[in-house]
């Protein structure tokens, strides 16, 4: 502690406002230094110098002739009236308040923004209710009627699902989508419109049943003479023949075919092709019958020698080497 | 651990008094008359024994408690009465101390409780006549320097000073009358310690 602090601590120590730790701290240093010791020793003196000038009992006649002058002073003063007290009474109700403006400016400002952001979201609400209201309107008809013509077509002639988008934030999805129509047609087998659809069932319907039913009725046409110049069935026919998995359809093919086989180089060469490659063994043996009328061919005997000679198929072997054997003098 | 309950005691010692302060301020002259009882004599000493005047006094009292009167529907309880009425009054002491500072050192003369002029100035500055209080000053007389000492003090020391030395009040309930902190109050009290110790230091 240094003399000046401990100068300041003598006189609050002296009138009582130094704290306890202090005044011990106080008392080490006044007892090491002896300055400090005489300046406490000057306020003391002072202290007991200044009690000479005392505050003394007052004059009971001086206070009694203060009060009158004051109740005289009082007494001229009006009394207040109820409007005046009232008005005190709002101001200071008023100046109560005067802690509260911030509390105040914030609830208007909170109130303001909670009002203003209502507003917003509701007018927001409104608008965007609205316009998808009337979006709506103009969906919901098309919607309506694509869902109608959805149900009246019923979902199981929707061929497939194309492309699903939704609209940004909203209920709205884009949906499109194939649909089958079915149809139906009756004719006479002559009819050309029928034949072409017969010709189309036998290429590429699903079903095995179908194209039996095609190519045999297209088969039956040409075996009957009806109308089959054209190259349109014999294709057909040969591509049924060549491609068609099911054996029964290669079959009726093949019977089909059967008319052709002398005069149609296309067509015998699809039945050679069918004896040489074919993988069911009865087709392959039809396919020996069929060409029995023009086994004299060179390429006819080649295959018929190459099937006598390399099908595992012992029958065929036989068969073949038979067909050979019966027309030697043609080669 | 008494401290709660030395508040509460002066919470119950305090109740009258604020019944007194809500019906003055209803506009009850009697409720008012029954402070100003309360207090007078403190208001009365205080001004007194800072003006050195009854005088002075006398004006001092009668204008803190016209004040007082007129402007008691102010006062919201957020001190206490006497915090509230003190302050009036020293505000109204520091301006008398003030115009009477001024006067002083125009005439370098003041006016004793007997209205007898002394001429401070010259008396304090002639060391040699107080070098023997015991012999040559009677208390009166001694009073009477101390007095003029006091006077050379700035009118807010002389305040701090008569509020902690004599009236014994804690410097921070001085702080809160003067409008001042604590801590002003202090560094103030500790200058006029020291300016009264210059002043006087002939009559030890």
């Amino acid at each position: 502690m240094n003399c000046e602090l401990a100068h300041e601590r003598i006189v609050l120590v002296a009138y009582g406002e130094l704290p306890d730790e202090q005044v011990h701290e106080l008392d080490r240093h006044l007892a090491a230094c002896t300055d400090c010791s005489q300046e406490r020793e000057q306020l003391l003196a002072l202290k007991t110098l200044t009690t000479a000038y005392p505050i003394n009992e007052l004059d009971p006649n001086f206070v009694a002739r203060s009060r009158m002058r004051l109740e005289e002073a009082l007494d001229a003063i009006p009394p207040k009236r109820w409007y005046e007290r009232v008005g005190q009474r709002i101001l200071n109700n008023f100046a109560s308040l005067q802690a509260a403006p911030a509390a105040a400016v914030l609830l208007l400002i909170v109130g303001g923004g909670a009002g203003t952001l209502g507003g917003y979201e509701y007018a927001a609400a409104r608008s965007a209710h609205s316009a998808a209201g009337l979006a709506a309107v103009a969906q919901a008809k098309a919607e309506a009627s694509a869902a109608e013509s959805v149900q009246q077509s019923g979902p199981a002639e929707i061929a497939n699902i194309s492309s699903i988008e939704r609209e940004p934030n909203s209920e709205i999805v884009h949906v499109t989508y194939n649909q089958v129509v079915p149809q139906h047609i009756q004719g006479s087998l002559d009819d050309p419109s029928i034949r072409q659809l017969l010709m189309l069932a036998s290429e590429n319907a699903s079903s095995a049943g179908v194209r039996d039913d095609s190519v045999g009725l297209l088969a039956a046409e040409c075996r009957a003479g009806h109308g089959c110049q054209g190259a349109g069935i014999r294709d057909a026919l040969m591509q049924a023949l060549r491609y068609d998995k099911s054996v029964a359809v290669r079959q009726k093919a093949l019977e089909g075919l059967q008319p052709y086989v002398a005069e149609d180089m296309r067509v015998r060469d699809a039945v050679l092709e069918a004896l040489l490659s074919d993988s069911d063994a009865r087709i392959r043996t039809a396919a020996i019958a069929l060409l029995e009328p023009v086994e004299g061919d060179t390429s006819v005997r080649q295959v018929l020698s190459t099937v006598a000679n390399s099908d595992h198929n012992l029958h065929i072997r036989t068969v073949s080497r038979q067909v050979l054997s019966r027309a030697p003098e043609i080669q | 651990m008494d401290g709660p309950d030395r508040a509460q005691e002066r919470l119950q010692a305090r109740a009258p008094e604020m019944e007194l302060i809500r019906e003055a301020q209803a506009g009850s002259r009697a409720a008012f008359d029954a402070l100003v009882r309360q207090y007078e004599q403190q208001v009365l000493r205080l001004a007194l024994h800072l003006t050195g005047s009854e005088h002075d006094a006398e004006d001092i009292y009668q204008e803190a408690f016209l004040k007082a009167f007129r402007y008691i529907g102010n006062f919201r309880f957020e001190c206490s009465f006497y915090t509230w009425i003190y302050r009036i009054v020293t505000n109204l002491c520091l301006d008398q101390l003030r115009r009477k500072k001024t006067r002083r050192e125009d005439q370098a003369v003041v006016v004793d409780q007997s209205g007898d002029e002394i001429d401070v100035l010259g008396s304090v500055s002639d060391g040699r006549s107080f070098s023997n209080p015991g012999k040559e000053l009677d208390r009166k007389v001694l009073g009477e320097r101390i007095q003029a000492a006091l006077s050379k003090l700035t009118p807010r020391e002389r305040m701090v000073f008569e509020l902690k030395h004599y009236q014994g009040l804690r410097l921070r309930t001085i702080g809160e009358m003067l409008n001042t902190t604590e801590e002003t109050a202090k560094n103030t009290l500790f200058r006029a310690t020291k300016k009264l110790r210059t002043q006087l230091a002939g009559l030890r």
